[in-house]
C-alpha cells in the first residue's frame, strides 16, 4: 500500500522535473554562450532528480549533463572549482555516458574519468557501482 | 589514437581496482555449494550494476561484479572480414587453452569476444594488482598481434599479385 502511493506521487513529480529540467537546460544554454562551462555543468549536477524510478526524468536529465560535460574543454580548471560533493554524481554519468558507445563522448568522459579518479579516488568508483537507490 | 587507447586502459584499470572486492560467500539457497554469483545471478543483493565501458562503436568491455566473483567481457574491433575470422580463430585458440590461464572462462558471454572470471579464489591464491595487470597487458597486447598479422598476409597477397602480373 505504500509503493502504490510512492507510485501515484511520482507520476504527478514526473512532469513538475521534467519541467524543472528544461527550465535548467535554457539556464545552461545561456551559460554555455557566455563561455562558462564548468558553471553549466555544475547546475546541470545540481537538480538531479535521484529518487525517481521515471526513465523519462532520468534521460531527459541525462540529456542536459551530456551537453555540458561535452562542452568542457579545460579540465584543470573543471577541477579546481567543482566541489567534492558533485564528484559522486558526476561519476556515476560518466559512466553512463561510457556505455552509449558514441565515440566523442565516449572520448570526453575517458578524459574525464581518469582526472576525477585522481581527485576522489577509488571510492568514487566503488560508491557508483553500489548504489541501487540513487541512480542515473 | 594511442592516447585514447591509454584512457581506456586506464579507465578499465581503475575500475577493476574498485571493483575487485571479492570475498567467500557460501551458496545461500544449496547446503555445501560454493557458486560464481556473477554467473547464476539468482541473488540481487549480492550483485553490484554492470558497467560497460564503450572506447568507441566497436570495442566496449562490460564488467560485471558480485559478492565472490568478477566477470569482465571484452570486444575487440573488427575492422572488416578478414579481421573478423582471424580474431576468432585467435580467440578461440585461445579459450580452448583456458584452463591454463586459470581466470580465463571457455565461453565469451553472449555478444562479447573474450570473458574473464576472477573468483575469490583466485584472489587468495594470487595478487590482486597482478591480476589486474595481467588483464590490462592481455588488452594491450591483443591490440596489436591481430593488425601485424593481418598487415603481413595483405602484403603476402600483394606481392604475390605483383608477381603474377609480371
Amino acid at each position: 500500500m505504500m509503493a502504490a502511493t510512492v507510485d501515484f506521487v511520482e507520476a504527478d513529480n514526473a512532469e513538475a522535473i521534467i519541467s524543472r529540467i528544461e527550465h535548467k537546460s535554457r539556464k545552461i544554454e545561456s551559460l554555455l554562450k557566455q563561455s562558462r562551462p564548468v558553471e553549466a555543468l555544475k547546475t546541470a549536477l545540481e537538480g538531479s532528480p535521484p529518487n525517481t524510478r521515471d526513465e523519462r526524468c532520468k534521460s531527459a536529465n541525462w540529456i542536459v549533463v551530456h551537453r555540458a560535460i561535452m562542452a568542457i574543454k579545460d579540465l584543470d580548471a573543471l577541477f579546481s572549482s567543482l566541489d567534492p560533493e558533485y564528484y559522486d554524481i558526476l561519476m556515476k554519468y560518466l559512466y553512463r555516458g561510457l556505455s552509449t558507445g558514441d565515440r566523442p563522448t565516449c572520448d570526453q568522459c575517458l578524459r574525464i574519468h581518469e582526472r576525477l579518479t585522481e581527485r576522489a579516488g577509488l571510492g568514487c568508483i566503488l560508491r557508483s557501482l553500489a548504489d541501487t537507490m540513487n541512480t542515473v | 589514437m594511442a592516447n585514447s587507447l591509454r584512457l581506456y586502459l586506464t579507465c578499465i584499470r581503475n575500475t577493476l581496482e574498485a571493483a575487485m572486492c571479492l570475498q567467500n560467500f557460501p551458496c545461500q539457497e544449496v547446503e555445501r555449494h560454493n557458486k560464481p554469483e556473477v554467473e547464476l545471478k539468482t541473488s540481487p543483493e549480492l550483485l553490484l550494476k554492470p558497467i560497460l565501458i564503450c572506447r568507441n562503436e566497436a570495442e566496449k568491455c562490460l564488467i560485471e561484479t558480485s559478492i565472490n566473483s568478477l566477470r569482465i567481457s571484452l570486444k575487440v574491433k573488427q575492422a572488416d572480414e578478414l579481421e573478423n575470422i582471424l580474431t576468432k580463430k585467435f580467440l578461440r585458440f585461445l579459450s580452448m587453452r583456458a584452463e591454463a590461464f586459470q581466470v580465463l572462462r571457455r565461453k565469451p558471454v553472449q555478444g562479447y569476444d573474450l570473458s574473464f572470471l576472477i573468483t575469490n579464489y583466485h584472489c587468495e591464491e594470487m595478487q590482486k594488482h597482478k591480476l589486474i595487470d595481467f588483464i590490462v597487458q592481455f588488452m594491450e597486447a591483443s591490440f596489436h598481434p591481430l593488425h601485424l598479422v593481418l598487415w603481413s598476409v595483405v602484403n603476402y597477397f600483394k606481392y604475390y599479385a605483383f608477381l603474377w602480373t609480371y
